[in-house]
């Protein structure tokens, strides 16, 4: 194996005593789409910041193709960024944005000018050259910034929650944006967002960041399918969170006992506990209700059932403190959903089941 | 390459990293300092250090000790000249307050065109030349001028009335040039007063003498007092306008200072005067950054 | 009710009276200045006898005046420039900088503002008398150079707080260096404040007169400095004049200001 494209090596960053950044490593590929994704706080954007070289970080390394970034000043390390916020230049045009960093590398006329027609082709403002920033919208305006940033050919494109100001069906729409210049630049892009379903959407891979540690690095079913710990579970998707009794374990198989007695069987063992007490995770949508009465799966009644359009969200009362989530998706139904009040049993398959607990 | 250095980064989340840079082998004294050192060596040349010596003349000169500050104190001349100062500026600032009010409050409730033409006067007339609005002062108030003539012509009086060469001009005078910073420093308070809660203390069953007296003082009164605070400290110091329509024998304390030094070359007795009004101004300001903070205090 | 102007009722006239009778307390002083530029009177009477330019003439024609006004152009220059430049550098610093003491370096650089311009004057001129820098250009310029910053420096710095220093980091990504993506993007952006700032630099030092009065000799004098010496002679007539032409000065400035303001708020 030849040494990665970009290494992030164990680095660290500490802000008067609390550890924004704490021993971060990852290796990323030549083209890859690396999400960095969690909750605000967690040293996603702070990691991004030392690639960029904006934060000086305390300890660690980053190399680019087998040499040290931090030695090379912000304006060498030939890096992109789109921003949170809208940072075009507002005194310049679109083109002009777009040609500045050309203009900076004094590259010659007619090069920037073909250069600045095929970013507009690419992010598809052709149409909008001539205009100021003031004069665009959100979208647009994010569209010229990222023009911006891949017009000098960068290495690494950043992005740092760039599409947060947008609304939601903007959002959508420049997520297909980003999705297609990557495709037809190849550029490797490292993207930070605190939204679980943007980087779902948008990654190869996504390293989720938790007290400035990575909790976990895979693509979107990865983490969703075999989350290594707690956080995990929680962060992607949704998921009851029960506490329950371990009978037996091997491996990292276990069998656990739910409360009426009913033991759930071949339930997967994750990597990391989530503290002292075993908690087993569900995911609402992996469940289903069987009608009530005797047999496999844990009794309960029905206390809400909300029709969602795609499925049937239902709470049911178990003999858990907490009622459970469970979804059912409309293809899925057998016959008339079930009503409140209903005496049903909720079904569940050991491996769709995560048990978090120190063995 | 600018100086390298600890820098702040929050995550995320709307906040900014604005300004942060590379950073390399931090410094103690923080980086971005050096843009700041001309302006620093400016001041620190020509103000802080003048300053500093003429205050420290006031104890050595001409021999070290505190006798120019007693001086200061108990001459008969010296002690009216602070009399004088502290009276003439307490007046400029009652009445400038009385005037100022219903001015501002004029343009906060005017049609646009009104406010927009009065607003106008006001800036106008701030932005005029201190000496030229003297001047005009001077032509009015003159035994011969315009006003005594005119109340004389009214039969209102029927001698000139004293007008110039005593504190009765100077106060006059002061009072047009602060009025427009006291019309200035109420409109930020005026326009973030909410004309619902008129309303609603009207529904309340209160006049509008009550609801004046009883919502829309109380309200003002930060901005009232902020403006206040700032005319008197304005008025403190003022050497121009005092020693023009004054006279010789009404001196405040700004001009007994200019007068020390330069017909009397007495540095000492300056000095000390000078940190007299350096200690008030400074302490005054305090007390104003305190309860108003540094944007109430720098208003105007 | 108290702030709607159809609600106040009576209390309506009772305030637009007030506001009148102080809007001519305010305006009437200036107009009387204008119009005793044009007395034909040597000895201010007004109403004035008849009209007349002679007093323009005059001051036109007299080299002292002339002097004074281009002493105080070189000035008023000189200050603008440097109050500009010195202040955009120390701005830069206040804002984008991280070091320890800059909140209350930012107090520092604005208490000329605050200080009875008495106090500097008379302690400048005690030094400057011992450098022999009384009566030069370079002693009025540094003097008023003082007073000018604040205005300088407050336009400049809250410009660029409003100016997202991300913006500057994202040139700075594009490859220029820190100070080219402030030269070419942040400068640029905040210009109108640069305009502003030269404004009232410039005022500053235009219309100036304690601390002038004590850097000034018989040889250099700003107009200021000059009018002060005439009114405590007399009143002449040439004093009207020049005031006049303050006056519009004043005006015109200000409605450049005002254009600025409104170019800076669309």
């Amino acid at each position: 194996m030849s040494a990665p494209f970009l290494s992030i090596a164990r680095i660290a960053k500490s802000y008067a005593g609390t550890k924004a950044v704490d021993e971060v490593s990852l290796d990323i590929a030549e083209g890859e789409f690396v999400t960095f994704l969690g909750p605000s706080g967690s040293g996603k954007s702070t990691t991004l910041y030392i690639i960029a070289g904006f934060v000086e970080p305390s300890a660690g390394e980053v190399l680019l193709g087998g040499r040290s970034l931090l030695a090379v000043p912000p304006h060498q390390r030939g890096i992109g960024m789109v921003f949170q916020r809208y940072t075009l230049f507002p005194h310049l045009s679109v083109a002009e944005n777009i040609a500045f960093p050309l203009r900076v590398r004094r590259r010659p006329r007619a090069e920037i000018a073909d250069k600045v027609d095929e970013m507009l082709r690419l992010v598809r403002l052709e149409g909008m050259r001539g205009r100021r920033p003031g004069q665009l919208s959100g979208g647009q305006q994010q569209r010229v910034a990222l023009a911006r940033a891949l017009a000098y050919d960068p290495r690494i494109l950043l992005m740092d929650e760039p599409l947060s100001a947008l609304d939601k069906k903007l959002r959508e729409e420049i997520q297909g944006e980003i999705r297609r210049v990557h495709v037809e630049t190849g550029v490797t892009v490292l993207y930070v967002t605190h939204d679980q379903e943007e980087a779902l959407r948008l990654s190869d891979r996504i390293a989720l960041f938790n007290h400035g540690r990575i909790e976990q690095v895979g693509d979107g079913r990865d983490l969703y399918e075999r989350p290594a710990s707690a956080f995990v579970a929680g962060f992607i998707g949704n998921s009851n969170f029960l506490p329950v009794r371990v009978v037996a374990a091997a491996g990292r198989h276990a069998v656990v006992s739910c409360p009426d007695g009913f033991e759930l069987r071949g339930v997967r063992v994750a990597a990391r506990p989530a503290g002292a007490e075993p908690t087993l995770m569900l995911r609402p949508e992996r469940l289903w209700l069987a009608p009530g009465g005797a047999g496999e799966g844990i009794a309960g009644t029905v206390v809400d059932a909300a029709f969602l359009g795609d499925c049937i969200a239902y709470r049911v009362r178990t003999g858990w403190a907490q009622d459970l989530a469970v979804r059912t998706p409309l293809a899925a139904l057998g016959g008339a959903p079930a009503g409140v009040g209903q005496e049903v049993r909720v079904c569940c398959e050991g491996r769709h089941a995560f048990l978090f607990a120190a063995l | 390459m600018p100086a390298p250095g600890a820098i702040a980064v929050r995550e995320a989340q709307g906040t900014g990293l604005a300004g942060a840079r590379p950073a390399r082998g931090a410094r103690g004294r923080g980086e971005g300092f050096a843009p700041a050192v001309p302006a620093l060596a400016l001041l620190l040349c020509c103000f802080a250090l003048p300053v500093l010596a003429l205050l420290l003349r006031s104890l050595l000169d001409p021999r070290p000790g505190l006798e120019n500050y007693a001086a200061l104190l108990a001459t008969g001349t010296y002690y009216r000249v602070l009399a004088n100062t502290f009276l003439v500026a307490g007046t400029v600032t009652a009445v400038t307050v009385l005037l100022g009010l219903p001015l501002a409050w004029f343009l906060a409730v005017a049609p646009a065109f009104w406010a927009r033409l009065v607003f106008g006067i006001v800036v106008l007339s701030m932005w005029t030349n201190l000496l030229a609005r003297t001047y005009a002062w001077m032509v009015l108030l003159q035994s011969t001028g315009v006003i005594n003539r005119a109340l004389i012509a009214l039969g209102l009086v029927s001698a000139p009335l004293p007008l110039i060469d005593n504190l009765t001009g100077v106060t006059i005078g002061m009072v047009y040039i602060m009025l427009p910073f006291m019309v200035l420093s109420l409109r930020m308070p005026l326009a973030a007063l909410d004309r619902e809660t008129f309303r609603a203390a009207a529904l309340c069953g209160a006049s509008r003498w009550q609801a004046f007296w009883r919502v829309f003082l109380p309200l003002l009164m930060p901005g009232l007092a902020s403006g206040a605070l700032m005319i008197f400290v304005m008025a403190l110091g003022y050497y121009i306008t005092p020693s023009l329509l004054g006279g010789t024998s009404n001196m405040m304390l700004a001009e007994l200072i200019a007068q020390l030094v330069q017909s009397l070359l007495q540095w000492g007795v300056a000095g000390a005067a000078a940190f007299v009004l350096l200690a008030i101004t400074l302490s005054l300001y305090a007390v104003q950054v305190r309860l108003f903070g540094v944007r109430g205090a720098a208003g105007g | 009710m108290l702030l709607d102007h159809r609600e106040l009722g009576a209390w309506r006239w009772l305030l637009g009276g007030t506001a009148l009778l102080l809007s001519l307390f305010l305006l009437l002083p200036l107009l009387l200045i204008v119009a005793l530029s044009f007395d034909s009177s040597q000895w201010l009477q007004f109403p004035p006898p008849s009209w007349t330019l002679h007093w323009y003439a005059q001051v036109f024609a007299d080299p002292d005046w002339l002097s004074s006004l281009r002493a105080s152009l070189e000035v008023g220059v000189s200050v603008t420039v440097l109050s500009v430049g010195i202040g955009l550098c120390a701005s830069f610093a206040l804002v984008r900088g991280r070091f320890r003491g800059r909140a209350f370096l930012r107090a520092f650089f604005v208490t000329p503002m605050i200080l009875p311009s008495v106090v500097l004057a008379v302690a400048l001129y005690g030094v400057f008398l011992r450098l022999h820098l009384n009566g030069t250009l370079a002693g009025f310029v540094l003097a008023h150079l003082v007073l000018a910053l604040p205005f300088s420096i407050i336009p400049i710095t809250s410009a660029l707080e409003q100016f997202d220093g991300a913006v500057e980091d994202a040139a700075v990504l594009c490859g220029a260096t820190r100070w080219q993506a402030r030269l070419r993007i942040t400068v640029p952006a905040i210009s109108l404040a640069l305009v502003s700032a030269a404004i009232f630099s410039f005022l500053a030092s235009w219309d100036e007169v304690v601390v002038a009065i004590f850097m000034a000799s018989p040889g250099l004098q700003t107009l200021p400095v000059r009018i002060w010496g005439e009114l405590r002679q007399n009143l002449s007539p040439d004093i009207a004049v020049v005031s006049t032409l303050l006056v519009l000065g004043s005006a015109v400035l200000m409605g450049l200001a005002a254009m600025v303001r409104r170019g800076a708020s669309s």
